[in-house]
């Protein structure tokens, strides 16, 4: 009786095991039926790209999202076969990686600067697979990698200029005259310090006097953590909150929601990916990774891939800059909208640098 | 610096954080003190807090979606006490199994269901309790601002986890239940040679931590952010087990220490802007929650003895 139970209940559990791991495999099937399909109608050798996720995962709503958009596009219009796998934890980016690699993908798409450490370790064992790492800096860059990086501060910057000018406006009934201004970062590490500090010179550019209240997450999916952080700012007289911290950010927005302030968004822009958010959200600042990925796909099938170098992409480049107002399009008054195209002329002319640090 | 550090908002985040944790670790320490470790509390706020935030969804209604997250909370630990009071597995392993089953049951039942990974469209929340607004000016507006906000500001799951846990703590010290409970972890062979079915009491204590749990995730979807994310729990399943621990197996110990957590954590959060004050690394803000639990455990409470067969599975001779 009791071996039998013991022997059902194994049963039970390696079923557990294999449901555990069902989303990783979801996504391997149509790739596998994919195959099959162009070996039987082609002959040409198509270019097999595959993305490996930060720990935030599909459906943050921003980074790693954007960069899967950008393989979707490759997908339909240049006919690449693509795949991802999720990394649920900082562990699994090297056998990710690896699997990757071992099964003939080339460029591998490494989002966050998380991987770095990693997509330098295996891009030595791998030589003939291209690796594309967003985010990451590379000194000297590994002849198979592309390093992919965003000036980030110059797009905060901008949103700075908005967020500044807006505290001191009445255009919204929940903006105060406190002249506090608030900013959520995800973990604190110098790339989100580089969003705050732009962010920072942006505000202070526009409105000397402000005040900006960071606070850090330490976390890049906690949900909760966001909004408790939200409601802090709140407390303290912020009235327009920034956020660059991941699938975070999305609690923010409801404490924005729930107590009264305006909110700007990060990577995508936010009031198409966040539901219901566009009564707080005042803009985003996105970095146009989906157009980076997708040009550098092209560029392998084109085989003008440029390996071996870091891209770096500014608001000269296109690679960053401010979403659509939406919601809140007729009511910003045009002297805000004039002041961050003033901003967004003086930094791709060089008039203004924008500081990379505190 | 002070005043801007100790206000309402900061007991009020502390006591919003706690309910959490709370609510699980009481759930912890009714299963631990009848004799089976449960290491799934992640995996059971998961599953809560995700059929919670399917079923407002469909329906709409926060209520029905805190009952169904309970419901979820206790089928899925039913799974659990299946294999560690009939089946007499290792419970650490089961508990392991059901917290990597909850990740990834609710990944794929939101792409099966929703289309697509990671967050949840948002879904109404209960609202606080009680709406009062400011009172007047002066030592009496003051006086009001702190009571309002600190006590008043609440939503109802933080309400209840207070009244659950001076509730399960009196039950388990004044009712025949409470002390069979204690029993069960201490010697079971004396509440087996008494008459009473260990087996039954173990499943009992086990599916109301399952509750519990359960009502722990509709607290942080249904209550707290209004979305469910994948893995949104974020290990507090674990802080809860060790709240439970820290709170030497009791309700209301559980409860305090994870309101010491809950202060911590917001404390934290207020202190980080004075980064440039205190001249200290970033790093030092983040870590103090954690500093405090190693603190208190180390130097406050002193050695914390379990119930003496708890993870021991009761054979019947």
């Amino acid at each position: 009786m009791n071996k039998k139970l013991s022997k059902i209940l194994m049963v039970l559990l390696a079923l557990t095991l294999v449901v555990a791991f069902v989303p990783a495999c979801a996504e391997e099937e149509p790739v596998e039926e994919e195959e099959t399909t162009t070996e039987e109608t082609t002959e040409e050798v198509t270019v097999k790209a595959a993305m490996i996720t930060d720990t935030a995962g599909l459906g943050d709503k921003s980074f790693n999202d954007l960069t899967w958009k950008g393989f979707e596009q490759a997908e339909s219009e240049l006919g690449v076969e693509v795949k991802v796998l999720e990394s649920a934890t900082i562990n699994d980016y090297e056998p990710n990686l690896q699997e990757l690699a071992l099964a003939g993908y080339s460029p591998l798409v490494a989002t966050g600067f998380l991987l770095t450490d990693t997509v330098s370790k295996i891009c030595v064992e791998y030589p003939d697979t291209m690796f594309i790492n967003i985010d990451g800096f590379f000194d000297p860059v590994p002849e198979n990698v592309v390093g992919v990086g965003f000036k980030e501060n110059e797009g905060s910057y901008l949103a700075g200029v908005v967020a500044g000018l807006a505290t001191k406006d009445t255009f919204d009934s929940r903006l105060n005259d406190k002249n506090v201004i608030g900013f959520v970062g995800g973990m604190d590490v110098p790339l989100i310090r580089k969003f705050q500090a732009g962010f920072e010179a942006g505000a202070k550019s526009v409105n000397p006097d402000v005040q900006v209240v960071a606070l850090y997450t330490g976390s890049w999916d906690d949900v909760a953590k966001g909004k408790e952080l939200g409601l802090s700012l709140i407390d303290q007289g912020a009235d327009v909150i920034y956020a660059a911290a991941g699938g975070c950010g999305e609690g923010t927005v409801r404490a924005c929601q729930e107590k009264g302030a305006l909110f700007i968004g990060v990577d995508a822009d936010q009031y198409n990916t966040i539901a219901n958010s566009g009564d707080v959200m005042l803009t985003s600042m996105m970095k146009n990774i989906d157009v980076v990925v997708f040009d550098l796909i092209q560029a392998m099938v084109d085989g003008d891939f440029p390996a071996g170098t870091m891209q770096v992409f500014g608001l000269k480049e296109g690679g960053v800059g401010l979403a659509p107002f939406h919601d809140f399009e007729s009511k910003v008054p045009q002297s805000i909208k004039d002041a961050v195209d003033k901003a967004s002329d003086d930094i791709i002319s060089g008039a203004v640098t924008v500081p990379e640090a505190l | 610096m002070l005043s801007d550090i100790i206000t309402p908002d900061l007991f009020a985040a502390a006591l919003r954080m706690a309910t959490p944790l709370a609510l699980a670790a009481i759930g912890g320490t009714i299963c631990e003190r009848s004799g089976v470790v449960n290491i799934a509390l992640e995996g059971i706020m998961l599953i809560g807090a995700f059929f919670g935030t399917a079923t407002v969804l469909a329906t709409g209604s926060p209520w029905l979606g805190v009952l169904v997250a309970v419901l979820a909370g206790v089928a899925i630990s039913a799974v659990h006490a299946v294999a560690s009071v009939n089946l007499r597995t290792d419970q650490v392993v089961s508990g392991t199994a059901i917290n990597l089953l909850a990740l990834g049951l609710t990944g794929f039942l939101m792409e099966l269901w929703y289309g697509h990974p990671g967050t949840t469209q948002p879904i109404p929340t209960l609202q606080p309790v009680f709406g009062f607004g400011a009172m007047g000016d002066g030592f009496l507006g003051e006086v009001w601002r702190w009571i309002n906000g600190v006590f008043l500001s609440h939503t109802p799951l933080v309400y209840a986890a207070i009244f659950i846990a001076i509730g399960t703590h009196w039950a388990m010290y004044h009712t025949k239940w409470g002390l069979r409970l204690r029993a069960l972890g201490e010697h079971p062979r004396a509440v087996d040679t008494a008459g009473v079915s260990v087996a039954r009491g173990r499943w009992v204590a086990v599916l109301m931590s399952g509750a519990l749990g359960g009502l722990a995730g509709a607290n942080l979807s249904i209550e707290q952010v209004g979305v469910f994310q994948e893995g949104f729990t974020n290990g507090r399943g674990f802080i809860a087990l060790a709240a439970n621990i820290f709170g030497r197996w009791t309700p209301i110990g559980s409860y305090l220490a994870s309101l010491l957590f809950g202060f911590a954590d917001a404390l934290q959060i207020k202190l980080q802007p004075f980064r440039d004050v205190i001249d200290l690394p970033p790093e030092f803000f983040l870590m103090v929650p954690y500093v405090v639990t190693v603190v208190v455990l180390a130097g406050v409470i002193g050695r914390a003895v379990g119930p003496a067969q708890v993870g021991v599975p009761y054979e019947k001779g």
